[in-house]
């Protein structure tokens, strides 16, 4: 860091009053809104019955959590889960990435603008049409399996659902066909603010596409990129239930099982809400834990951090 | 460029908050319109259809009876859920129908009891026997709920058979000449050399000889056949052994083991479909729809309406394409219960009054005038004239132009007012000839029939799917069916959990059973993860239910 | 050396101009597939093995849909929480950022800190509902923009973006003796366009395609009705319909599905956003507007 932070002095305070008025306002605004229904974790240390209310169920202690620590199929349930999120995360990263430098890098405006309309509107398809066409694609006489054996590199249709190991890249291609344009949309707010004083000297200098992409174009998106990364690392455990639902059976249920599908197999069908929230208490800590790690990673490397 | 955008965003306000204005005066409901026609509220925990404001049938009833009902349905939750959250918020309709969390209701304590109005109110009283009524009683000794499906009045008419059974194609049984099939053997027998013989359809798709739906809850059609084959009914979760009155599970039978075998077997020789396993329900019914699919196990409900549509619009019915029931057994001889004549009585699930509904008496005064005969007829029939007509004989009949019509969900919307979670009969009507509601009038039911089918009732001389399955007539013990109780079980008895996870074991390793190259290995595998589940914990609440309901 | 740049150049551009085509083609079809559905007679969708173009074209879909009960009302409902609910989020996520972005700031990384967590906890369902009851916000229109308002993810988004910003005019405007609020309103907030915009499609998009918060808090208030919650009882009613007795009569068939009749329901909600779209797109793909600041 090349200018050391000065010390806030009283006088600066006494100039912040509309910031403070103003943030006096969001922090009422937080707690009313996003710190008093956490009143409802008590949720996960009760038998929680609607008749009784928050105030008058039956206090249990630790007795969910046990349960859920207690079985094997649950700890199954987290490695599919950090597996999957973790795949998701750097698969659609990447190509949300790749995707509006490569735009960016299109002269044409027509054809530019073009591209990006269609690249986002996968993101308002339900997941149910979209693993709908996916399994349509993937099955035994789909598109892909013709193409595999007309081009030789199969000699027979491969049931893709029916083995474990196709599951979780399946997964992640079905989260970068939906939501890469979509996600890209942030990058391209972020490229419209570099300075085109900077491609102009890297030109100078004698840079191709290439170099300008890697020397100007990606450094300035890098507070964008550490941001998003940052809080999409506390995300991991959040890697939905939709689209395994949808696009798992009963031979890939090993590997096709998150916590939140879990949380639905217990919770909302037994009618055990406090299994649901004991399970959503365990992945807010997880995900608090990660970001503070993440942060404080990126703090110590200088980069850019949440807070 | 300031000004401009200031602009925008003060005209933007405007007009959403005129929008909003507009909106806000459109509706306020009120309990009693100025012609003295009151509006209850329903709301049903299970999907259903809103019918128009201005439904005209809907304002027939209220003519008649005073009142009509707003129904608002379950969306994107389940039943539980939103039960859960109605109490939670503490907001009521006068009428609920809470699907399996009634009991919740009751906990909460809004739900009206029902005993002195059905004293006053003959038509209610009427829809069950005092043991009948006895079984819905809570542990208060109160009446808080009354189911409204499955009841029939007079003499049963069920014509299509609306359960679980092995089916296969008419074309397969006319080729083969009507033969007489009598067991899960002979069946694949059949299916096997029907293929050999004709490899594909006439126009050339390849046949596919058994197909098995394992997706999610649907894996029933895979999961529960043993029960059947060895001549019980559908209790769902257990078979109960009348001789000695014990449960018995399904599962880990012999008759389950040779079963699952049989697949195998069928699918190693190529007669299975490859993607049995991996299949949605969207595909399912897509290949049962090409018709190239002879067999399969599966309950009617779950195909036969998307499919029968199908068939009929591609002309596959004539070419013998549509499904007919077997009552298949594990052995010869045996007795098969796949149909159910009795009327299967969920206690655990009906319609209620809630106590913010703000005029009891008219509520329970409704339900009672929503069963007299009239009514009954405008809400399944509807207006004579429009939506059927009467012969010389007094029997109800459409055209096929008034089936169209009826089918039609904008005409449904806009006319048709069924009532559908209000108390309601099946079976024959007050006259003694008609059906109570049209799909069970056999002379709709016989016009309907391809000729393919007309053919083979001929030919096995039956007049009706549940004549064709030949199952046991006889009614059930008071126990029946044992599933409503296992559906109600909550992980807070080890029975309950150990339910969910033999789900769980058999969800995966069925189709893994029938798919394994070695069968034993994979069979020995399988029981050892079912009984790492503890079945013998659900087995035991199921045998302490048992006996509460047979009233040992 | 000229030469060979040129080549690589030409490489990449070839390259870029596959590989977007290439990703263009995948990402149209299912849209496309969703459209041939919309249009495709229901029954005979049942079969499958539509793709580009309808088989059997029918309308019928769009007819169930724009007939669905209170679909006008939903509609005025949701294109009014979508502009009040946008403008209202832009504003004070806007301001939010604007103030943990002053390096300044004493309680800055704090006030960061409390947003962040937001993102990863929840109290569930039914204590959110408690809440909302106790503030009179259920059977309300105000339930759909003053609870969700202020989204932590969009805020950090803009802040991460005003800190990139060239510091020049904010000090020399300092220097002038302007205040906090004129620094927001007349220097940073001119120069946010483009991702004011990108917060704007994200809270937009959000708020009209939100269905669940009308069911829960509105359920019986067909006023407050909105258009995605009168499409998903459509759909629930459809699905329920194609798999049960009710429609009576054992020939006759709708004629709609819940694969057709979603389809025509997904290009219903598709379309303003695609009409909005092209607005909003400039802001973030002209680029290059903002050098002549630093000058």
């Amino acid at each position: 860091m090349k200018n050391p932070v000065k010390r806030i002095t009283w006088r600066e305070i006494a100039h912040q009053k509309f910031l403070m008025v103003c943030a006096a306002f969001f922090v009422i605004y937080g707690i009313v809104f996003y710190y008093v229904p956490l009143a409802g974790w008590v949720m996960a240390f009760q038998n929680y019955k609607p008749k009784d209310g928050l105030f008058g169920s039956q206090f249990v202690g630790w007795e969910k959590f046990k349960f859920l620590f207690s079985d094997e199929v649950f700890l199954r349930v987290i490695r599919n889960t950090l597996a999957m999120g973790v795949l998701n995360l750097v698969a659609t990263f990447l190509m949300a990435i790749i995707f509006a430098i490569l735009l960016n890098e299109v002269r044409n405006v027509f054809g530019k603008k073009i591209v990006q309309t269609v690249s986002y509107l996968p993101h308002f398809l339900s997941w149910i049409i979209v693993t709908g066409i996916l399994h349509d694609a993937l099955s035994s006489t789909g598109i892909i399996n013709e193409l595999l054996v007309k081009f030789g590199i199969m000699d027979k249709p491969i049931n893709f659902f029916a083995n474990p190991s196709y599951f979780w890249p399946i997964v992640a291609f079905a989260n970068v066909w939906k939501e890469t344009g979509w996600n890209a949309i942030v990058y391209l707010a972020a490229i419209t603010s570099i300075d085109p004083n900077l491609y102009e000297a890297a030109t100078l200098d004698g840079a191709g596409r290439w170099g300008k992409i890697w020397h100007v174009t990606l450094p300035s998106l890098k507070p964008t990129i550490m941001i998003l990364l940052i809080m999409n690392i506390g995300n991991v455990l959040n890697a939905g239930f939709e689209v395994q639902y949808l696009l798992g059976n009963g031979l890939v249920k090993s590997v096709s099982e998150t916590i939140d599908i879990y949380t639905l197999t217990w919770g909302i069908s037994q009618n055990d809400y406090s299994l649901g929230t004991a399970a959503g208490i365990f992945k807010s800590v997880v995900a608090i834990i990660l970001i503070f790690g993440a942060n404080w990673i990126a703090k110590r490397s200088g980069e850019n951090r949440l807070f | 460029m300031k000004v401009k955008l200031w602009r925008c965003v003060f005209t933007a306000s405007m007009s959403a908050a005129m929008l909003l204005g507009l909106a806000a005066c459109g509706g306020s409901d009120d309990a009693e319109s100025s012609d003295g026609i009151k509006t209850f509220t329903m709301f049903t925990a299970m999907p259903g259809t809103e019918i128009n404001d201005d439904n005209e049938i809907m304002n027939i009833i209220a003519e008649k009876t005073g009142a009509k009902l707003k129904e608002t349905w379950l969306t994107g939750q389940t039943d539980a859920e939103a039960i859960g959250t109605i109490i939670a918020g503490g907001e009521y309709p006068d009428f609920i129908n809470g699907g399996d969390a009634m009991m919740s209701l009751y906990d909460a304590g809004v739900l009206v009891p029902w005993d002195d109005y059905l004293e006053k109110y003959p038509n209610l009283k009427e829809l069950y026997t005092d043991e009948e009524w006895d079984s819905f009683r809570q542990d208060d000794g109160k009446i808080y709920w009354a189911n409204v499906f499955q009841n029939t009045y007079g003499e049963n008419r069920s014509t299509t058979h609306n359960d679980q059974a092995f089916w296969i194609q008419a074309r397969v049984l006319e080729w083969a000449g009507y033969p007489e099939i009598k067991t899960l053997d002979q069946y694949f027998d059949l299916l096997e050399s029907y293929a050999d013989a004709n490899p594909t359809m006439a126009n050339g798709t390849k046949n596919i000889p058994y197909t098995a739906l394992c997706e999610d809850w649907r894996y029933f059609c895979i999961e529960n056949a043993p029960q059947f084959l060895d001549g019980y009914p559908n209790d769902g979760s257990v078979i109960v052994d009348t001789d000695t009155m014990q449960v018995v599970d399904y599962n880990t039978t012999p008759t389950a083991k040779r079963y699952f075998q049989k697949l195998n077997e069928e699918y190693q020789k190529g007669y299975v479909d490859v993607e049995f396993a991996t299949q949605t329900y969207d595909e399912y019914i897509a290949k049962l729809s090409t018709g190239a699919v002879l067999g399969m196990c599966d309950q009617w409900w779950n195909f036969a309406y998307n499919v029968n549509d199908v068939f009929k619009q591609q002309g596959l019915d004539e070419q013998g394409c549509n499904y007919v029931p077997l009552g298949l057994t594990i052995d010869e001889g045996m007795e098969n219960r796949w149909h159910n004549y009795a009327d299967t009585l969920n206690n655990s699930s009906g319609v209620a009054v809630t106590t913010s509904c703000s005029d009891i008496d008219a509520a329970f005064k409704f339900m009672n005038d929503l069963l007299d005969q009239e009514i009954h007829d405008l809400r399944y029939w509807g207006v004579e004239g429009e939506d059927y007509l009467v012969d010389e004989n007094g029997l109800y009949y459409r055209t096929e132009e008034m089936r169209m019509q009826c089918a039609d969900p904008a005409y449904q919307a806009s006319h048709m007012c069924n009532y559908s979670y209000m108390p309601q009969w099946l079976g024959t009507s007050r006259d003694g000839k008609n059906a109570m509601q049209p799909d069970q009038q056999a002379s709709e039911f016989l016009d309907s029939l391809s000729t393919p089918l007309q053919k083979l009732f001929d030919a096995y001389g039956v007049d009706s799917y549940v004549d064709l399955i030949g199952s046991v007539e006889e009614e059930p013990g008071p126990w029946f069916p044992m599933y409503s109780y296992s559906g109600s079980m909550t992980t807070e008895t080890p029975g309950g959990v150990a339910w969910v996870k033999m789900g769980e074991v058999k969800h995966e390793w069925l189709p893994k059973v029938v798919m394994a190259p070695d069968f034993e290995s994979a069979w020995n595998e399988y029981m050892t993860a079912y009984n790492a589940a503890n079945p013998q914990d659900f087995l035991a609440e199921m045998q302490t239910e048992l006996e509460r309901r047979a009233g040992l | 050396m000229k030469n060979n740049s040129s080549v690589t150049n030409k490489v990449f551009v070839v390259c870029n101009v596959v590989f977007l085509t290439l990703f263009v083609v995948i990402t149209l079809y299912p849209v496309l597939n969703t459209v041939a559905l919309s249009f495709n007679d229901g029954i005979d969708a049942i079969r499958g093995g539509i793709h580009l173009w309808p088989r059997v074209f029918s309308l019928s879909n769009y007819q169930t849909v724009l007939n669905q009960q209170n679909i006008i009302t939903g509609a005025i409902i949701s294109v009014a929480r979508t502009v009040i609910g946008t403008l209202l989020a832009l504003v004070t996520n806007a301001l939010l950022a604007y103030i943990v972005s002053r390096k300044r700031f004493l309680f800055r990384s704090q006030l960061s800190l409390f947003w962040i967590i937001t993102m990863y906890v929840n109290g569930g369902m039914i204590p959110t509902l408690i809440l909302y009851r106790s503030l009179n916000l259920t059977n309300s229109f105000w339930v759909y923009v003053i609870p969700g308002m202020i989204s932590a993810f969009n805020v950090l988004i803009m802040r991460t973006y005003m800190e990139g910003l060239p510091n020049a005019l904010e000090e020399s405007a300092m220097i002038d003796g302007a205040n906090d609020f004129t620094i927001f309103t007349r220097i940073i907030s001119p120069l946010c366009k483009p991702v004011y915009a990108t917060v704007a499609l994200f809270v937009a998009v959000g708020q009209w395609n939100s269905w669940f918060d009308a069911m829960l808090y509105n359920r019986m208030n067909a006023q407050y009705t909105t258009l995605q919650y009168e499409l998903m009882k459509l759909l629930s009613s459809v699905m329920q319909q194609s798999g049960s007795a009710t429609t009576g009569g054992n020939t006759a068939s709708a004629a709609v599905t819940p694969v057709t009749v979603r389809a025509a329901a997904t290009i219903v909600t598709m379309l303003p956003i695609i009409l909005l779209y092209p607005f909003l797109q400039r802001y973030f793909v002209s680029g290059m507007t903002i050098g002549s600041v630093k000058e």
